[in-house]
């Protein structure tokens, strides 16, 4: 029973971080229909710069939260605004557009990670921060997995609350389901495009943030957590946000209970789910 | 109030409309008539800035709209219900409502807009809170219209509101627009239902293969040999 609450808390755990990385995702291809290969550069820019300005600065990763979320925001922001947005221009149809801009952020993906590569250098960076323990159950966790995990649920429901509330929330909603008509509505829809992209960036960077307290971080770790953004996307149903947010927690605890029988199996695990799931239901738990 | 100049639009290398020119003056209705594929909607789509013209301009108001984005052009008054309803179909029916209020201008109204609204489609009020996707036809064409009406618009460019409707529920329609103009609002509308439509439009315009093939009050277009045959079927 103990080892269950172990396994469990382990789970959720990881499985936050996983929601918040795939919601991030998710709504930049569910409503600006990019399907961002270079989603994981972004959170391998948030956990390095973390790293930096802990290490040569010494300011708290909890502080580097609120730096590094609003510069990988005005990152994908401008990036949309230039490229993505210069490519819809010149695609045909949001089919073009949905295949040229998947080519275009895998060209992105090896220029973040060049540029990094030059930053920073091949090492694997670590710091230590937050080391206390806390018991919960008689098991023991580190604190910052906690906070890992309180900061994922927290932006997850109030993104949640952004998108069911407020106008622009209701804007964004709208411009996923038929962006020509939002347009009619009065929504300057190359805008709310561009903030979709740029907020998934920014989930993605405060992601990187929450990963670099608890993983080791280099320059080439982005294509391990896309590998994961995208099966958690696709389990939950392409697009589909609250699917990202739960379908996360899924693979989280899927994750912990494969690791607690066989640690090096992850991925191959993840990798079987992906497989059958697009065998059996391709279309994820709250997909259309 | 609208006036459209020497209008061409090109979907990709076709040219879809050629040399178009009409008015609408303030608080008429003025009907759009043509068989499928001549160009009416691809029209609509030009005045709303979905398209842009390849040549002409339009002035709405004394300013030129030709070139602006959709967006720019609602905030201007000029509101679009689209053909085939075009709901935000996974949004509740006050939410779909609340959209049509997006433009600055009209989310600072939009409570005191929202109860006009209810009043004119009681049944909308009683669905509140139900998905769009779950409407009935006619519902959902209600809730169409009055997404539109939530702008606060000046002109209403209302692109087939009967489509697919019961007889009994075209004739809903039909009332509806009329008591929108009685309310000041200015209409352009498509329909393919043309007797009806000139019975309630002050003037028609006859669109045929991209051209403008006949302009006229529609007490006249009731009378012309042309009208008679192609559209009435006399």
């Amino acid at each position: 029973m103990e080892r269950f609450l172990d396994v469990a808390i382990a789970g959720l755990l990881l499985g936050g971080l996983y929601a918040l990385i795939a919601m991030g995702m998710s709504l930049q291809y569910g409503v600006a229909r990019v399907f961002n290969i270079a989603h994981g550069e972004f959170i391998m820019l948030g956990a390095m710069t973390t790293w930096t300005l802990y290490t040569v600065f010494n300011i708290s990763p909890l502080v580097a939260v609120v730096i590094c979320g609003p510069l990988a925001f005005v990152l994908g922001f401008i990036i949309h605004r230039t490229m993505f947005r210069k490519l819809q221009s010149l695609s045909a149809n949001q089919g073009v557009f949905e295949s040229n801009s998947m080519l275009a952020s895998f060209g992105l993906m090896f220029v973040i990670q060049n540029i990094a590569f030059l930053a920073w250098g091949p090492e694997i960076r670590t710091y230590n921060y937050l080391m206390e323990t806390v018991s919960i159950g008689g098991a023991l966790f580190g604190a910052r997995r906690l906070v890992t995990l309180g900061f994922a649920i927290a932006i997850g429901v109030i993104f949640y609350i952004f998108l069911a509330r407020t106008r622009i929330g209701k804007a964004i909603r709208a411009a996923g389901q038929d962006p020509s008509t939002a347009g009619l509505m009065g929504v300057n829809i190359n805008w709310v495009l561009a903030l979709c992209f740029g907020l998934g960036a920014a989930m993605a960077g405060i992601a990187g943030v929450l990963i670099s307290m608890s993983y080791p971080d280099s320059a080439n770790m982005g294509q391990e957590y896309l590998t994961v953004a995208i099966i958690v996307v696709v389990l939950g149903g392409l697009g589909s946000i609250p699917g990202s947010f739960i379908g996360g927690f899924l693979l989280g605890i899927i994750g912990s209970i494969v690791s607690f029988y066989e640690p090096g199996l992850n991925m191959a695990a993840y990798y079987a789910i992906f497989v059958i799931l697009l065998l059996v239901r391709p279309r994820g738990i709250m997909g259309r | 109030m609208l006036e459209v100049s020497n209008i061409s639009t090109f979907y990709g290398q076709i040219q879809v409309l050629w040399d178009i020119c009409f008015k609408i003056s303030d608080g008429e209705i003025l009907a759009l008539i043509g068989a499928n594929g001549a160009g009416k909607t691809t029209l609509l789509n030009t005045i709303s800035g979905v398209l842009r013209p390849n040549s002409g301009t339009i002035t709405f108001l004394g300013q030129r709209i030709d070139g602006l984005a959709p967006h720019a052009i609602v905030e201007l008054g000029i509101s679009h219900i689209p053909e085939g309803r075009k709901l935000f179909s996974d949004m509740s029916v006050q939410e779909n409502l609340e959209m049509g209020a997006y433009i600055d201008r009209a989310w600072k109204h939009r409570r005191e807009t929202l109860e006009k609204v209810f009043e004119f489609f009681p049944r909308l009020k009683e669905r509140a809170g139900q998905l769009a996707r779950t409407l009935s036809g006619g519902e959902q064409q209600m809730l169409a219209m009055g997404r539109g009406l939530m702008s606060r618009p000046k002109l209403c460019i209302i692109d087939e509101p009967s489509n697919g409707l019961a007889p009994k529920l075209v004739q809903e329609v039909f009332q509806i627009i009329k008591s929108l103009r009685e309310q000041g609002i200015t209409i352009l509308l498509i329909e393919q239902n043309v007797r009806q439509t000139l019975e309630v439009a002050d003037r028609a315009c006859v669109l045929e293969n991209g051209r403008m093939a006949l302009e006229g009050c529609c007490e006249d277009l009731l009378k012309s040999d042309h009208v008679r045959k192609a559209y009435l079927g006399l």
